[in-house]
Formats: C-alpha cells, sequence, structure tokens
C-alpha cells in the first residue's frame, strides 16, 4: 500500500468516448477503483439476488408454511428447474460479490474514527452470516429439488429446513447491524450521516421480530407472514438501498485521510451534521 | 540474522496437510470411482453397511484437518497487503471468505458421517443424507472462485516496480475460478459430465483445487524467500 499512497490522490480528468474506453480507463486510473470494485459487486449481488430468489427460484416471498407434505412436494415440483438454476446462479457469485460487500462496509468502519474492532467484528460476523443465512437454504433447496420422487414426507423436511434456516438465522444480522450503528455514533469522522444509524437499529429490530416464524405456521408471524416477511423486507429493502447510495457517497467523498470525510454529508438535516465550518474542534479531537 | 516470525512453520504445513488430504481421499471409498446420483436408496444404503468403517475414519480425518488451507490463505492475505493498493479491500475480501469453504466443507463432512452412523435406518433417510453430503461439497465453490478471481484482480491492480506476484499468477487463478464454475450447477444433472460424480463438477473441479494448490504453493513459497532476500538488501542498503 505504501507505493501507492504517495501518489498524489487528485484523479486525472476522466476520458470522454465510448462507454467501454470509459470504463477500461477507470479500471486502469481511477484512485478509488477498488472500493469502486466492492460498490458494483455489491450492487451486482443485490440484483443476482431478486433475480434468483423472487424470479427463478419463486422462494421469495416464500411459500407457506401451513403446507402439507403434498403441498410441499408440490412446491418444489412447481419450481423445479427455477430452484436449480437460481441456487446456482447464487452458489456461482455468492462468495465473489459478497465477500467485497462486505470487506467494503468494513472499509467504512476502518475510516471511522473508533476502533478498528467494529470494522472486525462486522466482517467477521457477515462472513459467517451466508453459511446458515443463505447457503444453507441453497443446498438444502437443491437437494429437495433434484430428486421429485422423494418421499413427500422427507421433501417436507428439507422444506422446513430450507426456509426455517433462512428466515431464522437472526443474530449475526442483528448483532452486525447493531455494531455498525453503534460505530456510526460515535464516529467523528463523518463518514456516514447519523440518521442512518437508526436505519441499523430498525434493520436490527426486523431480525427479533422475526424469532415468531420459529413458533407459529400463520400469515401474521409465520416465515412468509406480514411481520416475518413483508414488514422486514420493506425494511431490508429500504436499509439495502439506503447504504447502497450512502457508500457511494462515502467513496465519492473518500480522501484517503485519516481525519474527516470532505464534502457535505448526504441526506436531510444536513445543517444538523458536525462539519468542519461549524465546529473546529471536532478536527483536533479526531487528529490522529 | 532475521527474527523468527513463524511464517515459514505456516507454509511447511501445507505439504502435510495435502498428504493427509490425497490420503483421506483414497480412503473414502465414495471418491475414487465417485458414487452417482443415480443410485437407488437401497443401493447408497447397502454402500454405507458395506463401507462404515472406510466412510468414517475419512472423514474423521477429513474433519481434523479440513481447516488446513486457511494458514496458507492467511499467507496470501499477508502478501496481498504489501501489493501497491490504495485500500485493505482485497485483503478484507479473503478474510472474510476465507472461512466458509472449509466450514462448507464441514458440513458436508457432517452429513457423510451422519449416513454412517446408523447404517440400519430407513434406505430412503440415508438416501436423503447422502445427496445433502454430496451436493454440498459439489457445490462448495462460491469462496473458491472468489479467492481466485480476487486474488487475480488484486494481482492486476499491484502496479509497483517489484509486484508482489508475477501477472502469470492472475491469469492461472483465473483458468482454475473458470473450472470450479460448472459445479455451481451441478443439481440439475443427474447423469452425464454435469452429474456430481461427472467429468466437470467432479473430476475438473477436484483437479483443479489440486493443481492451484501446488501452484500456490510454489508460488508462495518463492514469494516469501524473495520477499526475505529483499529484506535483507534493503538491510545492507541502509
Amino acid at each position: 500500500m505504501s507505493a501507492a499512497t504517495t501518489e498524489t490522490v487528485a484523479p486525472r480528468e476522466s476520458p470522454s468516448g465510448s462507454p467501454l474506453h470509459r470504463f477500461v480507463w477507470h479500471c486502469r486510473h481511477n484512485p478509488k477503483r477498488e472500493l469502486w470494485f466492492a460498490w458494483w459487486a455489491m450492487v451486482t449481488f443485490y440484483n443476482l439476488f431478486v433475480v434468483s430468489f423472487f424470479v427463478l427460484a419463486r422462494a421469495q416471498p416464500p411459500p407457506s408454511p401451513a403446507v402439507d407434505a403434498q403441498g410441499a412436494a408440490q412446491w418444489f415440483t412447481d419450481n423445479h428447474y427455477g430452484v436449480l438454476v437460481g441456487m446456482g446462479i447464487i452458489f456461482l457469485v455468492i462468495g465473489l460479490l459478497i465477500a467485497p460487500t462486505n470487506a467494503l462496509i468494513a472499509y467504512s468502519m476502518r475510516r471511522m474514527s473508533v476502533s478498528r474492532s467494529f470494522a472486525y467484528s462486522y466482517l467477521a460476523m457477515y462472513a459467517l452470516s451466508a453459511i446458515p443465512g443463505m447457503l444453507l437454504l441453497c443446498i438444502v433447496l437443491t437437494v429437495g429439488a433434484m430428486r421429485p420422487d422423494r418421499d413427500p414426507e422427507l421433501i417436507y423436511w428439507l422444506y422446513d429446513l430450507a426456509f426455517l434456516s433462512f428466515t431464522g438465522t437472526m443474530g449475526v444480522f442483528l448483532i452486525g447491524s447493531l455494531v455498525w450503528m453503534v460505530a456510526i455514533l460515535l464516529d467523528k469522522n463523518r463518514v456516514f450521516p447519523k440518521w442512518f444509524a437508526y436505519l441499523n437499529l430498525a434493520n436490527a429490530l426486523t431480525e427479533v421480530v422475526v424469532a415468531p416464524a420459529w413458533i407459529f405456521k400463520n400469515h401474521v408471524f409465520g416465515w412468509n407472514g406480514l411481520i416475518a416477511w413483508w414488514i422486514d423486507m420493506v425494511v431490508f429493502g429500504i436499509y439495502t438501498g439506503v447504504f447502497i447510495m450512502l457508500l457511494r457517497k462515502m467513496i465519492e467523498r473518500e480522501d484517503f485521510g485519516t481525519g474527516p470525510l470532505p464534502g457535505p454529508l448526504p441526506g436531510p438535516l444536513q445543517e444538523l451534521a458536525p462539519s468542519k465550518e461549524h465546529d473546529p474542534s471536532e478536527l483536533t479531537r479526531t487528529a490522529p | 540474522m532475521r527474527r523468527i516470525d513463524g511464517e515459514l512453520i505456516l507454509f511447511w504445513t501445507l505439504p502435510v496437510v495435502a498428504l493427509i488430504w490425497i490420503s483421506a481421499f483414497f480412503l473414502f471409498p465414495g471418491f475414487v470411482h465417485p458414487m452417482s446420483p443415480t443410485m437407488s436408496a437401497e443401493e447408497v444404503a447397502a454402500f454405507y453397511r458395506e463401507n462404515v468403517s472406510r466412510v468414517r475414519y475419512s472423514m474423521i480425518l477429513f474433519n481434523w484437518f479440513a481447516v488446513g488451507l486457511i494458514p496458507i490463505l492467511m499467507l496470501l492475505a499477508v502478501q496481498m497487503r504489501r501489493m501497491a493498493h490504495r485500500t485493505p479491500i482485497f485483503s478484507y475480501s479473503i478474510l472474510a471468505s476465507a472461512a466458509c469453504g472449509p466450514a462448507l466443507f464441514l458440513l458436508a463432512d457432517m452429513f457423510w458421517l451422519l449416513a454412517a452412523w446408523r447404517p440400519a435406518r430407513a434406505p430412503e433417510l440415508t438416501q436423503m443424507f447422502n445427496d445433502l453430503a454430496w451436493v454440498t461439497f459439489a457445490t462448495l465453490v462460491p469462496y473458491l472462485i472468489a479467492q481466485c478471481v480476487l486474488l487475480a484482480v488484486a494481482i492486476y491492480w499491484d502496479r509497483q516496480p517489484r509486484p508482489v506476484f508475477a501477472p502469470w499468477v492472475a491469469h492461472f487463478n483465473l483458468l482454475v475460478a473458470a473450472a470450479l464454475v460448472p459445479a455451481a450447477f451441478t443439481g440439475l444433472a443427474l447423469e452425464g459430465p454435469m452429474a456430481w460424480n461427472g467429468l466437470l463438477p467432479f473430476w475438473v473441479k477436484n483437479i483443479a483445487i489440486a493443481v492451484w494448490i501446488v501452484v500456490m504453493g510454489v508460488v508462495i513459497g518463492q514469494t516469501i524467500r524473495r520477499q526475505r532476500l529483499e529484506d535483507l538488501e534493503d538491510k545492507v542498503a541502509a
């Protein structure tokens, strides 16, 4: 890292020309290309997640937990190829796209004035989360779909394991969001606006209210119900859209220094956020 | 004299782990002629009844040493920190994915051991555990693909007079990543070259992993040796 940081950070003018030409230029010369690579990996991941889970496999919104064994077997029969192709896409890309996503979010905490422990905690938790929270569902749905002539009672068990592991993996996302929240609240480097901390809290709370999905099969508390799926998915969707936008702003404002990030904080209530002009002591307190 | 930092100890665990993996591979009766997904439940149950000891001993061996490659990945992560990058994004990504490959393998390992646990169980149940084991094992490529591609991009973007790895290492990693891709879609076929015992998800994938371990072992060893020589030269020059 030492060799590059001595170069000037000020980017050379991006060239005009064909989109391909500009893309190649950015890959070769953009000083923030590592961050942009991770950001695009994140955007690509969430798009492929929607394609695989919502469009192909139809595993989101999830089918009902109230079906009988025949109903579960029927679900696999109806979605045979969608499940196998959709889960194949996830097997193909999840590591490549989710590892840089978590690295970028950890980097946002590394850029804050808080201890590195926050970044490392988030990195470890979210690295772990993919297996119980998503890959187990992918494996089990693949096993369920690939042998349609299996005893429906066994398919029933696979169905329950798949959807309960996906919806019912709560703690890593709960604590992970709270780690990010605390880091943002403590941060003096103005990486994110403080209101985003409370959106982390909202996301953490969805992991609390999802717990009844382990107990109930009805339309309110069940894994496909109003709380465990519809409200949670809306909150998660907003949360994800917002942090994708905020990480983009962070990369644009990044100066590779250790003090406060330059430029205005995105979002409402900007005038309430601390800035260089409003509070000069902010700078001295966070000087490395 | 350079202070002992232990990197060489970690490095020389690689041939030991490789030897144990190869032994366990040949000890497991379902690998040399990989079990077909078209076997009936009765055939699968008979396989576990006849081979219960070898399944257990080989999978216990794998259970002990499945995480054996993590120290080597950490040596890679340390080398990535020496690259001419502005951010630790790539080394963070390797850190975030290093344990996931072994964790998936351990899941498969436990499904195999479960299938062998009560061989007298109803054949359909043994077959289901066998399916879970094989699908988990066949599709455990996501983090291996990630590590290969991320390492390749990191090498391409390591532009300095003395890059840490040569460009061919990046090309090689992309090639290995491509060889692992078909295994992600193994669920689509019960027979032929795409089945879990077929040419692409079994032979091409596992041979690619073996070749990666050998080639990257040599590359990492040479890089560590060169790094030590360079450090020595810098010291003498100073």
